[in-house]
């Protein structure tokens, strides 16, 4: 079953500008639920760009993104950000915590939107907590955390809502090699929970993954063979 | 209004960054307090006046040339008694006495309530005596010998306002002590019964003696109400440091919200939270800053008016060469208090929640790259 169809993606920044770029160009793809794929390719060959969109966290400038038979393309920001609650769990090169709250209350930050009881957030959150191996460190603030923690605690953060669709940007850019490897065998976790991955980054260390599905090479803003 | 879950969650945020949000409290609550303590203290002697003037003539009459006060005969008198729509004309005797030791004026009035030899003291009064040793006693000194008087009666200090330099007397003691002979008084009292004869009747009296000077009961109140009004001198810089604080604080709350609070804000948006979410949190958490400064401010201000009768404060309003032991009576204009919330607390949402509504409908993947 698909579970992401991106259909002639454009992007282009500052359209209609003498500074316009064209960061996208036609850009078609087919994801498979449960599949990992791997976003290849050198710095602004267009991998964040083309995963920001997936997740939506920004718009096409022209195309169908079809996620779970909804066209995500054009939806208004309501929806978009429903989208991004519930189908989308973002892990980010520079990790993106809140900063001064301990890991606990960093992971319960999507649940907040909800109107569940503190005891089933609680729940969410130790599960999540759990499955990315981070819970001892729970009330610990994040600022305190070495650069292997605060993954460990973006990654609760993005399983916490238990979205089918996990997105990571250069996950293991600020990482070292220990660390990165951990990261690199939590796709093993992701892919036994069911879920559908895509990692954009130019780490050689992912080639090791036998959890990988498929590598989609990206240059230019184009995908090439 | 809100779902508990993220109103819960506005508050961790809140605290995460209390210090930066201590700042604006303090800031906040110093000029919601000055500005309810100006209020306050402006509203109680306006009441203060009211309960004084109470029982002040209808009409008083003085004789004044070129600023200077003279004596009004019997026939002053019996002219304004005989003008229609005057019930009585009471002739009385004030003036002023120089109390060289402690070397203030005490505004001498007759009062035909007293008995001879009792007189009736302003707190100021009693005050600047006792300092010089006289208990229940005092002594005048005239060109015609030492006048010795016992004090029957220290004033209220509801009318302190305007008694506090005063001191009350037989009007044959006062004519002794002020040296005005029988048939003639400082001032003539007249009484109206039909308030709406009062101006005209005003007017009359200036025309039949046209050396006097005649001032209705409405225009000494605003007289006094304009000597303690809160719109004036002063008071103008005072509302000129708050407003420049407040365009301070303003101004940092801007700045938190492009700065940090920018990045927060896209991190939200990148786990699910919608423009609406970002606006009730911040609306929360400004809202739970504004409220409590400005609860703050007006309780302090309370405490500081009333409870310890606005130290410093009390001196620009009341500034007297005696001391003043005014008492203020808890007043609370609820209508200027409800526009003084409007204007701070309004402003001060409006500066957070605009720039964090423009920067919630940017473009968020840059700022989480």
């Amino acid at each position: 079953m698909k579970q992401m169809i991106l259909r002639d993606i454009h992007k282009i920044y500052n359209a209609s500008k003498p500074n316009a770029f064209h960061a996208l160009k036609a850009i078609n793809i087919e994801i498979e639920t449960g599949e990992i794929v791997i976003l290849k390719g050198v710095s602004g060959s267009g991998k964040s760009t083309l995963l920001s969109l997936m997740g939506g966290l920004s718009k096409p400038s022209s195309g169908d993104m079809i996620v779970e038979e909804e066209n995500i393309a054009k939806l208004p920001d309501i929806l978009s950000s429903r989208y991004r609650h519930e189908k989308i769990g973002f892990i980010f090169q520079s990790f993106n915590l809140l900063n001064g709250l301990s890991v606990e209350q960093n992971v319960q930050a999507p649940l907040m939107l909800s109107h569940l009881s503190h005891t089933h957030i609680d729940e969410k959150v130790m599960r999540a907590l759990d499955i990315a191996n981070i819970a001892h460190k729970k009330r610990q603030r994040v600022s305190d955390l070495s650069g292997g923690e605060k993954q460990r605690c973006a990654i609760a953060r993005a399983l916490v809502m238990n979205p089918p669709i996990i997105l990571a940007d250069e996950p293991t850019a600020n990482l070292d090699t220990h660390n990165s490897r951990l990261f690199i065998e939590m796709l093993d976790t992701f892919k036994a929970l069911g879920k559908t991955v895509v990692v954009a980054t130019h780490d050689v260390l992912f080639e090791e993954a036998k959890a990988i599905d498929r590598y989609i090479h990206m240059k230019d803003g184009e995908i090439i063979p | 209004m809100f779902p508990k879950n993220l109103s819960e969650y506005a508050i961790v945020l809140l605290l995460k960054d209390k210090a930066d949000h201590l700042f604006s409290f303090l800031i906040f609550t110093f000029i919601v307090t000055l500005l309810s303590a100006v209020l306050f203290v402006s509203d109680a002697i306006q009441s203060d006046l009211k309960v004084a003037t109470l029982f002040q003539p209808d009409i008083v009459v003085e004789n004044t040339l070129a600023g200077r006060a003279y004596t009004l005969s019997e026939e002053d008198k019996e002219a304004i008694e005989s003008l229609r729509g005057v019930t009585a004309v009471e002739g009385a005797v004030d003036g002023y006495y120089y109390f060289a030791q402690g070397r203030v004026w005490f505004h001498v009035i007759g009062d035909s309530s007293l008995r001879l030899g009792a007189m009736r003291v302003g707190s100021g009064v009693y005050t600047a005596i006792k300092a010089w040793h006289y208990e229940d006693q005092f002594n005048f000194f005239t060109p015609k010998g030492k006048i010795t008087l016992n004090i029957e009666q220290i004033e209220s200090k509801a009318t302190n306002l305007l008694c506090n330099d005063v001191i009350y007397m037989h009007p044959a003691n006062a004519r002794a002590v002020l040296d005005l002979g029988m048939e003639h008084y400082s001032k003539l009292y007249v009484t109206v019964p039909n308030p709406n004869e009062v101006g005209e009747l005003t007017l009359k009296i200036v025309e039949t003696l046209p050396y006097v000077k005649a001032t209705s009961k409405e225009e000494i109140l605003a007289n006094y109400q304009h000597l303690f009004y809160y719109k004036g001198g002063v008071f103008m810089i005072l509302y000129l440091v708050c407003m420049v604080s407040f365009l301070i604080l303003l101004k940092n709350q801007i700045s938190l919200v492009y700065g940090e609070k920018k990045k927060e804000i896209a991190i939200l948006r990148s786990i699910g939270y919608g423009i609406k979410d970002i606006i009730a949190i911040k609306f929360i958490q400004n809202s739970t800053v504004a409220l409590s400064a400005f609860l703050s401010g007006v309780g302090i201000a309370y405490l500081y008016v009333f409870f310890f009768q606005a130290p410093l404060l009390r001196s620009i309003f009341l500034g007297s060469e005696l001391e003043h032991s005014v008492e203020f009576t808890p007043i609370m204009d609820m209508n200027m208090l409800f526009l003084l919330f409007i204007f701070s607390v309004i402003p001060f949402l409006a500066c957070v929640i605009l720039p964090s509504w423009k920067i919630a409908i940017a473009d968020m993947s840059e700022a989480v790259r």
